[in-house]
């Protein structure tokens, strides 16, 4: 949920190279994202296990309960079979140090012997469940048909039935005896090792090289066996150790029940059964094995979450970060009208490493206009966004400048301050529909809540002011719709849902952070009109944060173009377009396609975006400017009172939208 | 409605048809033999063979499960090997009572463990939330069977809160079947209650960082109608599945339970037919567990319709 790209992915209509935005947490670590196979990820994860405190921990438990499993006649005071009636029930003392039990045998022999049967049991049955499972699972997997609905079939009929019933009924088939019961553990454990590798077999068969393999006449069973292997082992590592825990659970349940294992052999399970009679004048006989059998299993979970832990990319330190100096944070006062509605005053906002999303950010919007923000994915237009209603990602603060809204302080608001401006004075409109309405909650609900958080109305009153929200936004049949849940809406008609929740209280600043980027485009335009004729209606200011240059001809009366976290121009849309002062202004023009280049090959703009940690040095546009020279890798760029951070400002012709 | 919940009962038959044909073969394979249980092992062959003979064990397997099947669709599940009850009398006690207390300690699971799991979802990596995460692993290694003996140590045995172990029929007196039945819905639910706090923790993470929880904040809700309203409801559909799958589990876990409380549950049952090889015995309640399972399933799935509009039934 947290990694999806808040940009989305690029329209056809231009060729700038796209890269994951900083705003969603995790910028382009593309190699982290990549399957943990291949040496390099598994010395990561290695790596990234060694980190873990607590998997070291239980590395270490589990490598003593070796030991002490290979070792108990060694390490052993006493035979844990020999009874000594005379002796029986002692306390802890110095010859028995964890006391004896109802025969007088000694309980710290017991608990060391305890070990090797609960270790032998959860491998034993373990791997028979691995080798079971991982061929059952593979060859369903290969065969697919009738091999695969048998199997699947066998594995539901397997899991309709609870292991433990099921482990009970295979003992009394098998007979009892610790190899017996955990055949049958063995047996239940197969049937979700095949899940896991029968999954993994189907997704390697849909891909392209398995085609290209037959094509090539090759045996795909070979060339998959290889891929399939290393793709399964991660999930499988995992599920084994939590499997051994699982097991030995199993086990000491199946002893204590006196129907896994015979009389010669020591197992905590039994020991606890045995305890039972005796438990309230000696408690301790109940506690030692119970505790062994606790910890044990703890290690082995948590060794099971420690590798899952490890080799997700997730929890990847993100490379490069707090390697560089921090930036100082520079605020240049512009001027702004008397008039502005917002004016956002060099805002510069930071993620936890100290980086710069977005350094000396300063504009300001009139009322009744309609303002762009454009550039590339990564420039820090979203964040900006989201700065202005507090909304900014975890870990992610303001670090200088002002937010106003006329003469409000918005920057460092929260709480109920804050509230009172989100939705009331300031309302926001969202990239994917899809994904910023709640999918289990009508649209009726998500509606009225948004118009009661600001206004005393009933629910009737609300649920009657939510109709009208829909038929002001061109929701045909509003008063049945309310009823519906977002998955039954079309996309432009969901958008026009979140417009609609945009406008319950009406803003007088309405804020669309990429408002048709997850739309057909088709479905772009009517959304775009929408929104000009909502607030030509409704007398709002619009901000248009987009990457698509033809929405900001279309709709806004200035821009601004932002580049790397810094606005590089800032002028009116006929100013901009026609006559670009900034070197990245006239490369993103040039790389929107023209019907009247046909045949000439289209302009990208080379390189990407560097991340947030790495802003280049002087102008952070210069290693992809065609104009750069020597002056501008070093120092700082000023903003002119165009908004123009370029040294080159007064010298280069540059080319307009064609 | 009604044509989903049938659709679903009908394509729950052939599971359930391949469940008793595998728990009747699997039964017949029980090395103890019955006849030798109930006649000793040294009485006379012929003798056995009569006896065998007189049970109908001695006709082909196939025929015998035939025989158990057209009984089974009318409720007749046979007879005990040992004591001649009707099997669907005794195990229609016995489940009554494993059920009541699977149910019991389900809900002690649920008060447990989604509260747990919200509060420690609300404030990841604080501390609260790292003891939370250390009870909850705890809870899902502690076997049942060790807590319910802790338990009864201390509440009932030094505290003397409780009574120590025993069955109370509801019938005979609800009081005293209520306060029995505490500590082993404790001992059973807890491991559930882990199992319930670590999901509903992670769900509520993942609702917490939507996309809809930032469209909520922006509309000016206030952050608590977000939790208690939004992100719990979205939470609890993957929840949902975790608790149908333990439902089944506590079924299970219940027979374990019943033990160490002396409760007359399935359990007991089961354990004593899997001893003496009492074959109808433990084919019908093994097959009943499996009818429970499955429909603990289709209960979930119907659940799942009412909290995710998307797979609604129409």
């Amino acid at each position: 949920m947290t990694d999806q790209p808040r940009e989305g992915t690029l329209q056809s209509t231009a060729v700038l190279t796209e890269q994951t935005d900083p705003a969603g947490i995790e910028p382009g670590d593309g190699a982290a994202a990549e399957a943990a196979a291949g040496p390099r990820a598994k010395a990561r994860t290695l790596r990234r296990m060694l980190r873990q405190p607590v998997t070291l921990f239980c590395l270490a438990m589990l490598l003593l309960q070796v030991v002490l499993a290979l070792g108990a006649p060694l390490i052993a005071p006493y035979d844990p079979a020999a009874p000594n009636v005379a002796n029986k029930l002692q306390g802890p003392s110095g010859d028995h140090w964890l006391g004896t039990d109802d025969l007088g045998r000694d309980t710290l022999s017991r608990i060391i012997y305890g070990t090797r049967t609960a270790l032998l049991a959860s491998t034993e049955s373990v791997a028979i469940g691995l080798v079971l499972g991982v061929g059952l699972g593979l060859f369903v997997g290969y065969r697919g048909g009738w091999w695969d609905r048998i199997g699947m079939r066998i594995a539901d009929v397997m899991q309709s039935i609870p292991a433990l019933l099921l482990a009970l009924a295979l003992v009394a088939v098998l007979g009892s005896g610790l190899g017996n019961a955990m055949l049958a553990v063995g047996l239940i454990f197969a049937v979700s090792f095949m899940r896991i590798t029968r999954a993994v077999v189907l997704a390697e068969r849909e891909k392209l090289y398995v085609d290209a393999a037959r094509v090539l006449g090759l045996r795909s069973s070979g060339i998959m066996l290889r891929q399939v292997l290393p793709n399964v082992s991660p999930p499988l590592i995992v599920q084994a150790s939590i499997a051994l825990g699982t097991a030995l659970l199993i086990e000491a349940t199946l002893s204590f029940l006196g129907v896994g294992i015979d009389a010669t052999q020591v197992s905590w399970g039994a020991m606890l059964d045995a305890s039972r009679q005796h438990v309230s004048e000696h408690p301790l006989l109940a506690i030692l094995p119970g505790a062994a059998i606790t910890l044990s299993v703890l290690a082995f979970n948590l060794l099971g979450d420690g590798l899952r832990d490890a080799g997700s990319p997730r929890s990847a330190p993100r490379a490069g970060s707090g390697k560089k100096a921090k930036l100082p944070i520079v605020s240049t006062p512009v001027p702004s009208p008397d008039d502005a509605l917002l004016r956002v005053d060099g805002l510069t906002v930071t993620d936890r490493n100290g980086a710069q999303l977005i350094s000396d950010v300063s504009f300001h919007i009139k009322r009744g206009e309609t303002f762009g923000v454009v550039g590339e994915s990564g420039c820090g237009k979203s964040i900006t966004a989201a700065a202005i209603l507090g909304l900014l990602p975890k870990g992610v603060t303001i670090a200088g400048g002002s937010i106003r809204l006329e003469d409000s302080e918005l920057a460092g608001l929260s709480g109920e301050a804050l509230r009172q401006v989100r939705g009331k004075r300031i309302g926001m409109v969202f990239q994917d529909p899809g994904s910023a309405l709640s999918p289990v909650h009508t649209v009726g609900r998500q509606l009225t809540d948004a118009i009661r958080a600001h206004s005393g109305l009933s629910k009737a009153e609300a649920h009657d002011r939510a109709a009208e929200l829909l038929t002001l936004v061109g929701v045909p049949n509003p008063q049945e719709r309310l009823k519906d849940y977002p998955h039954q809406f079309s996309g432009g008609m969901a958008q026009r849902v979140v417009i609609a929740g945009a406008l319950a209280c009406d803003p007088e600043l309405l804020i669309a952070d990429e408002p048709t980027t997850a739309l057909d485009v088709t479905i772009q335009a009517q959304v775009l009109d929408l929104l000009a004729s909502l607030r030509e209606r409704l007398q709002m200011s619009l901000l248009i944060i987009t990457h698509d240059l033809g929405v900001v001809a279309d709709s806004c009366d200035r821009v601004a173009v932002m580049y790397a976290g810094q606005i590089v121009e800032q002028r009116s849309v006929e100013d901009a377009f026609a006559e670009p002062k900034h070197p990245y202004t006239e490369a993103l023009l040039a790389a929107v396609p023209h019907s009247e280049t046909d045949g000439e090959p289209l302009a990208t703009i080379p390189g990407r975006v560097p991340p947030a940690w790495a802003w280049p040095q002087g102008c952070r546009f210069n290693p992809r400017c065609p104009y750069a020279t020597d002056d501008c890798r070093t120092g700082t760029v000023p903003a002119d009172a165009d908004g123009v951070r370029c040294l080159r400002v007064t010298e280069l012709q540059l080319a307009g939208a064609r | 409605m009604t044509k989903f919940v049938l659709q679903r009962l009908l394509s729950a038959l052939p599971t359930l048809l391949l469940v008793s044909a595998f728990v009747f073969t699997l039964v017949h394979l029980t090395p103890t033999d019955p006849v030798a249980q109930i006649l000793g092992e040294g009485a006379p062959a012929a003798d056995k063979d009569a006896l065998r003979e007189q049970m109908g064990l001695s006709r082909p397997i196939f025929e015998q499960y035939i025989d158990w099947l057209g009984g089974a669709v009318t409720g007749d599940l046979g007879n005990s090997l040992y004591t001649s009850i009707p099997v669907s009398e005794s195990i229609s006690t016995g489940i009554g009572i494993t059920l009541s207390l699977a149910i019991a300690g389900m809900a002690i699971a649920l008060l447990a463990g989604v509260p747990l799991g919200v509060l420690g979802a609300l404030r990841p990596g604080t501390t609260a939330d790292r003891l939370l995460t250390t009870v909850v692993a705890l809870g899902l290694a502690v076997p049942s069977f060790w807590l319910g003996l802790l338990l009864v140590l201390v509440f009932a045995v030094n505290l003397g809160w409780l009574p120590v172990v025993g069955y109370t029929p509801i019938g005979e007196d609800p009081g005293a079947w209520a306060t029995g039945m505490i500590l082993p819905a404790i001992a059973l639910g807890s491991h559930t209650a882990a199992v319930i706090a670590r999901q509903t923790r992670s769900a509520m993470i993942d609702a917490l960082e939507s996309p809809y929880v930032t469209t909520l904040l922006a509309r000016g809700i206030r952050k608590r109608k977000i939790v208690l309203r939004y992100a719990i409801k979205n939470a609890m559909v993957p929840v949902l599945a975790v608790i149908a799958i333990q439902m089944s589990v506590l079924v299970a876990a219940s027979f374990v339970i019943e033990r160490i409380f002396a409760v007359p549950g399935l359990g007991t049952m089961l354990i004593d037919s899997v001893v003496r090889a009492d074959y109808p015995v433990l084919q019908g309640a093994i097959v009943l567990v499996a009818v429970i399972v499955l429909l603990v399933n289709l209960g979930a799935d119907l659940l799942y319709g009412v909290i995710n509009p998307k797979v609604r039934p129409q």
